[in-house]
């Protein structure tokens, strides 16, 4: 998976899920290509620039991940997967 | 459903769509109740076929597995990606590519589901977009310009709600209109998503900051007390202990209206036809044997019913992480959920879901401990002896029930932890898994899931269950041995006395000797009294080793083993076939169920392996003849081993 925030730009900064505090918001930067599960995560919605909100923490860790419009879906993660998804928080 | 008859269909319609976005509803809305099951050959995938009639012409409907994505390295993704290209169809059908492809949307989470419609509209089949659901997005204040979609896509777009039925109608119209789409996606996974993103913001309307935070806050709420550590287990065992609890006081209605018609039956059957080897055939054998198995028929519909009305709500989706926790100590995990669950319906479902869990030796520990769980097949023994051992209270049968439950589960996680610790060695892998939105349960769905499968229940009871039940009868009444050399001398005294009570009692006893005489020389009395020292430590008798021999045909066949083997000796039709079953007696006259024999018996049904076609899927599934020799000697041995330690305890202790 790639980053897509554009690379002129100042990279903002990105920490895992897993240290967003619970309620936060963030935008998905990226999650670790290598993994097995990253195909499958893009595909249940956590894909690069995706709004994402935190639900729980802990095991599992919830995301919902929230369309610009309304709606959107809630995704159920391991901890270890959760901790390789990369995020920037939102202010 | 006999579908040989009907004439050639127009064409193939073929439904695609994400998980839980209302496909199977939407399925069921336009095929009403003409569907039958099949597989995607050379896969372990489920096809459901139905019909839909479109300008007064019929066409096929297929529904295709649920995905997220069709260009996942999955099972789903491929069958479905080889259904699109022309190179699969349903066994029995020709491949061929659809005619039209139904993509379904979920309205709430559109964005998602965009991306998958671009896949779809890749291919270039006559295409309608549903976007589903439009009454749950409109209530949460969602709303999407479905005509500036259909400019967009090039293909006719229809918002509907196939759970209220809206607008559900125009959609064989769109279907009549559907063309190949003509927007141009892209080739990579980045340009569907591109163009996603932009479709998107075309057609969403803008919506008010937050607008859905009310629903969040209470979702939130409810995933964060589901998901508790302790609260979550409280909440599960409560949630599963309840709907045991129901399935046990519900359905003992209707299995006594059951057992008193059989019992009917057989009575008028005996007082109708002539005395012979007919009226013994349709009596003791087929009445009494379709009997024994029919009447768990209430219990199993129920089971299924409250099951999918429980996963209906969303719920299920959180107890697989409350279960992964449970799971991990014993090196399993939450993907294993879903498959384990299956496999208390059936192991065969259960196994083959099995392909879903990503990891090698994740998978391979499930698919050896899946028929731990407790499949349908033993419900009816399960019930039958539940009822001897506590036959005054239907809490403990409740108790003992789920029990039964938690024995085959906690068997199976200790087999996995050990298979994890040796052959099998490895941590699992962590779980992802879609929460969907909590929602009232869907009563017609699950009224029709459990109509279903009690329908396959009776057709197994006529088909097999029924041949079982002919054989067994056979081999019990021949050969025909004649009058036992004790009961003569009872006959002789009965034509002396002259008091007509002490007549009748006479003639009781001779023909409880007779029968006796006659079941232990007949075939089936050779073959249970041959194979009967084997199962002694366990405290089995020659009836109840027959009806364990049985079993390894069907599980369901033991009730009706012992039922028929009892029909003799007892009057059915005065007792019902539970109560003579439960005070069969022994050669020696002693009751076949004690206490230690009924425990010992349960505990032999919960672990042991006695399912032929179960082998086969795991061989194919684990890829080799020898896990399935290995599931079959671990299972029966730990059975074997556990009944007779339980018997010889209860024995010891005074207790059975």
């Amino acid at each position: 998976m790639v980053s897509a925030s554009d690379p002129t730009q100042p990279q903002p900064v990105t920490i895992p899920l897993t240290q967003l505090q619970r309620g936060r918001k963030g935008r998905i930067a990226l999650s670790d290509e290598a993994s097995p599960d990253s195909a499958m995560l893009r595909a249940m919605g956590l894909k690069p620039q995706a709004e994402v909100r935190i639900c729980r923490l802990g095991q599992p860790c919830i995301v919902a991940v929230k369309n610009q419009c309304g709606g959107g879906c809630r995704i159920g993660l391991d901890r270890s997967i959760a901790d390789r998804v990369m995020v920037c928080p939102a202010d | 459903m006999n579908e040989a008859a009907k004439p050639e269909l127009a064409g193939r319609i073929a439904l695609l769509g994400n998980p839980n976005v209302g496909k199977t509803t939407l399925f069921n809305r336009l095929s009403g109740s003409r569907h039958k099951t099949s597989n995607f050959p050379g896969t372990t995938q489920e096809a459901v076929l139905g019909r839909i009639t479109v300008d007064g012409v019929e066409h096929q409907l297929v529904d295709l597995p649920g995905i997220y994505a069709l260009n996942l390295d999955s099972s789903e993704s491929s069958v479905c990606r080889a259904v699109l290209n022309g190179n699969l169809a349903p066994e029995g059908e020709a491949p061929a590519k659809p005619d039209t492809l139904v993509v379904v949307a979920d309205s709430t989470n559109l964005l998602r589901n965009l991306a998958l419609v671009a896949e779809a509209a890749r291919f270039k089949l006559p295409t309608v977009v549903v976007l589903n659901m439009v009454d749950l997005a409109r209530r949460r204040g969602i709303h999407a310009d479905e005509s500036r979609l259909s400019e967009i896509l090039g293909c006719p777009v229809v918002a509907m709600s196939a759970k209220s039925g809206e607008n559900v109608d125009s959609l064989s119209g769109a279907i009549a209109k559907a063309t190949p789409p003509t927007a141009a996606v892209g080739d990579s996974e980045a340009d569907a998503e591109r163009w996603a993103d932009e479709t998107y913001s075309a057609i969403a309307a803008p919506a008010p900051e937050d607008i859905d935070d009310d629903h969040d806050a209470l979702t939130d709420r409810l995933d964060r007390a589901f998901t508790h550590p302790v609260l979550g287990i409280i909440a599960f065992a409560a949630i599963m202990t309840g709907l045991f609890w129901v399935i046990f006081s519900l359905a003992a209605y209707p299995m006594d209206w059951i057992d008193a018609i059989f019992a009917n039956l057989g009575g008028w059957v005996e007082a109708t036809l002539p005395e012979g080897a007919i009226r013994d055939l349709l009596a003791n054998g087929v009445v009494a044997g379709i009997g024994g198995t029919v009447i768990f028929l209430p219990q199993i519909c129920l089971l299924f019913l409250l099951i999918s009305l429980l996963e209906s709500t969303g719920y299920l989706a959180r107890a697989a992480f409350v279960i992964d926790r449970v799971m991990r100590p014993f090196g399993l995990s939450g993907h294993s959920f879903v498959p384990l669950l299956s496999s208390h319906a059936c192991a065969l479902p259960g196994i083959m879901a099995c392909r879903a869990i990503p990891d090698r030796r994740d998978r391979l520990a499930t698919i050896l401990v899946a028929p731990f769980m407790s499949c349908s097949a033993r419900i009816p023994v399960y019930v039958l002896l539940v009822v001897i051992l506590f036959p005054e209270s239907p809490t403990m049968q409740a108790v003992a029930f789920a029990g039964c439950y938690v024995i085959g589960g906690l068997a199976g996680l200790l087999s996995a932890l050990i298979a994890r610790r040796s052959f099998l060695k490895g941590k699992s892998s962590g779980m992802a898994l879609e929460l969907p939105s909590y929602r009232a349960p869907d009563l017609v769905l699950s009224l029709k899931t459990s109509a279903e499968r009690g329908w396959v229940f009776l057709k197994k009871a006529g088909t097999v269950i029924l041949a079982i039940s002919i054989l067994l009868w056979w081999l019990g009444a021949y050969p025909n041995v004649g009058p036992a050399p004790e009961s003569e001398a009872l006959r002789t005294q009965a034509a002396l006395v002259s008091d007509s009570e002490q007549i009748a009692a006479l003639e009781a006893e001779a023909d409880t000797l007779d029968q006796r005489y006659a079941t232990q020389r007949s075939y089936l009395g050779r073959i249970g009294s041959t194979i009967q020292p084997v199962f002694a430590p366990l405290g089995y008798d020659r009836q109840l080793t027959i009806g364990v021999m049985a079993s390894f045909a069907a599980r369901e066949v033991f009730a009706t083993t012992m039922a028929v083997q009892v029909a003799g000796t007892e009057e059915i039709e005065d007792e019902g076939v539970q109560n003579a079953i439960a005070t069969a007696e022994r050669d020696d006259g002693t009751p076949v169920f004690t206490t230690a024999t009924s425990w010992s018996l349960l505990i032999y049904y919960i672990l042991a392996m006695q399912c032929l076609p179960t082998l086969v899927v795991t061989a194919r599934e684990a890829g080799g003849a020898k896990w399935a020799f290995l599931q079959l000697a671990w299972m029966c041995g730990t059975a074997y081993i556990s009944a007779m330690i339980v018997y010889q305890t209860l024995r010891a202790t005074g207790l059975g």
